[in-house]
């Protein structure tokens, strides 16, 4: 069952006098438990994609249902509600707030519930021994290195337990190394937590470890790569499939 | 709550920032409290002035004195209950080189039994009184200035008039026969911070050469006190020396006006120090939180709504608020209380009641400050609030 559906979405930018197409009636279905990732130059509009099924972003026209909800219905508020229960959002440069310690930039999003202050530690530090981090819950970002903020980002993005991970080039400002632990890491949370991750990547290294590679290409995905195929030459798109 | 330690966290990030506004702002709060306070009093002590009693002075000032045979033909007018004659003595302790003028307090010489009688809440208990119509060197003293000497009944002080006319090459000496404590409820604004002595102690010690400083006049009815005070100086009006006879609040009012209109100048110091914490508290906010957008986009992408970032902003910017209100507030307090310890701060009472900060202006100050925090915090919240994720992210 698909747990993200994007139907026929149109995505119009304006700017200035001109209209600026970044998606261009797209469609596409991610399964609940899957790992996408989402490819494509600069400007092709895979990060638009990622901000839509986040529910950060609206689209001019067509339909974004992620885990049975039609975001188009819900009003800024509900679906800033929305995102609270079902996305975990991961940024490209981490966004750890600088004056919260680690543990309590990952109990950040548990303020938004019903949760007690022991509760609320005590899921933090669930989510930090889950990342790899419960040794550094006191630390501050600017005492952590960029692969361990990074963890600290993913470990605030599951301590809510979302349906979706969203990934915004998770791994583009990280040296190989640190990288490499981070893909790891989300590989471990689609194996062990089944989580349905979607990331926007510009790295190949990255890809590969996604079941399925989405390309896009001036606002339509222009091919599909999934694992079985990878080895094999990217078969063509049909249109609205 | 659960969001407080957050935005207290906010608040320190930059320390210097913070804590230099909220010094701003809390001796902003302060200098309005002050004035408040010092405007309170005044207004204090023109409430406590009766209309049965009328002040007849020489018509060009007040420091010119009239000559005591101007007593018994005031006395004689039709309506008149009730003469004194009184001086502002002008007493500092210590003599010459040496006078104290931080230690400065009022002192009048009074006529003993009309004045006490014209001014009850100044009375004190049966033994006090009898003691001190026993004793010409009595004197009868509020507790406040008891207070600040550590004088109690039996005392004796000294002073020397700085006024030339009241020297008589030695101080005058004084003992302490009554301390009044008013009701502050019956009383209120009555400035227990002065000092009555008797008139004829001071008559003749300086061999009645110094006259009569001003006359104090009780009516036998106060619907008739305009009509008695053109009566007294009508009767002076082809005299040497002129009267200028006015109801009590009338009087009093003049010494403020000596100051200029202080109560408007007060009030327009007060709000433009109030202007001043609003500029700099928006000012710190706006800074606060274009240093934040890319925070505030975190926040609402996991989920904050943009009413809720709104609010810990505005929260954010009323608990600044709030802790310099309590600053200030709290140094406005301890300043009044003890304006009669620091040297020189007894002259601020000479305008007129008991300094004190009042519990309703406190805590109207501390609304106040909330309030213009809120204020001061609404440009940049609005702007959290309108900000879109995807732009703000951007931007970023």
């Amino acid at each position: 069952m698909a747990i993200v559906a994007i139907d026929n979405v149109r995505k119009v930018y304006r700017r200035d006098t001109q209209d600026i197409v970044v998606l261009d009636g797209l469609s596409l279905e991610v399964p609940e438990g899957e790992f996408v990732a989402l490819m494509g130059p600069s400007g092709s509009g895979k990060t638009t994609l990622l901000n839509l099924i986040a529910g950060i972003d609206r689209p001019t026209s067509g339909r974004v249902v992620v885990a049975g909800t039609d975001l188009s219905a819900l009003s800024e508020g509900e679906l800033a509600s929305w995102r609270s229960r079902n996305i975990g959002f991961i940024f490209q440069f981490y966004n750890l707030i600088a004056v919260l310690t680690a543990l309590e930039n990952v109990e950040l999003p548990l303020l938004l519930t019903n949760l007690t202050k022991s509760e609320r530690r005590e899921r933090a530090q669930t989510a930090l021994r889950i990342v790899g981090l419960a040794d550094r819950a006191r630390h501050y970002p600017r005492e952590l290195s960029g692969g361990q903020e990074q963890r600290v980002a993913i470990a605030r993005a599951i301590v809510t337990d979302p349906a979706v991970l969203v990934a915004d080039e998770p791994t583009g400002d990280l040296d190989a190394r640190s990288a490499e632990e981070i893909l790891n890491l989300m590989g471990t949370l689609n194996d062990a937590f089944r989580k349905t991750i979607v990331m926007v990547t510009h790295d190949p290294r990255a890809a590969v470890r996604a079941h399925t590679e989405h390309h896009l290409d001036k606002g339509v995905l222009s091919r599909i790569v999934d694992r079985h195929e990878r080895q094999q030459e990217a078969r063509p798109l049909v249109p609205n499939v | 709550m659960k969001y407080l330690p957050y935005v207290l966290r906010h608040l320190l990030r930059n320390r210097v920032r913070t804590l230099s506004t909220l010094f701003g702002m809390a001796l902003c709060i302060f200098l309005i409290c002050t004035l408040r306070t010092v405007l309170g009093a005044m207004d204090a002590s023109l409430r406590s002035a009766r209309p049965d009693r009328l002040v007849a002075r020489h018509a060009v000032s007040v420091v010119f004195p009239l000559p005591d045979a101007y007593r018994s033909r005031i006395a004689a007018i039709p309506g008149i209950k009730r003469v004194s004659e009184s001086i502002w003595f002008g007493g500092l302790p210590g003599s010459g080189s040496s006078q104290d003028f931080a230690n400065f307090f009022a002192n009048f010489a009074v006529e003993p039994e009309p004045y006490f009688a014209m001014y009850p809440e100044y009375a004190v208990s049966p033994d006090q009184w009898v003691a001190f119509l026993a004793d010409r060197r009595g004197a009868i003293i509020g507790k406040d200035l008891a207070d600040k000497f550590g004088w109690s009944l039996g005392s004796t002080f000294q002073l020397t008039s700085f006024i030339p006319t009241y020297q008589t090459g030695r101080p005058f000496e004084f003992v302490v026969r009554g301390i009044f404590h008013p009701d502050p409820v019956r009383y209120p604004g009555t400035n227990e911070m002065q000092m009555l002595f008797r008139f004829d102690y001071f008559a003749e010690a300086t061999q009645r050469r110094a006259g009569v400083g001003m006359f104090y006049l009780q009516v036998d009815d106060p619907a008739r006190a305009a009509e008695v005070s053109k009566l007294v100086d009508d009767g002076f009006e082809n005299s040497d020396v002129q009267t200028k006879t006015e109801s009590e609040a009338v009087y009093r009012q003049s010494f403020t006006a000596l100051a200029g209109n202080l109560v408007l100048l007060l009030n327009a110091i007060g709000l433009a120090v109030a202007f001043t914490v609003l500029l700099v508290t928006a000012n710190t906010m706006s800074m606060a939180v274009r240093e934040r957008r890319t925070e505030i986009a975190v926040l609402k992408t996991i989920g904050f709504s943009s009413g809720r970032v709104m609010a810990l902003i505005l929260i954010e910017s009323a608990v600044l608020a709030a802790c310099a209100g309590g600053l200030g507030v709290g140094l406005a307090s301890v300043l009044v209380s003890n304006i009669n310890r620091i040297p020189g701060g007894g002259a601020v009472g000479q305008f007129g009641g008991a300094l004190q900060l009042s519990g309703g202006l406190a805590a109207g100050m501390l609304g106040f400050t909330v309030l213009l925090g809120c204020a001061a915090g609404m440009v940049p919240a609005l702007g959290a609030y309108k900000a879109r994720i995807v732009d703000t992210l951007r931007a970023a």
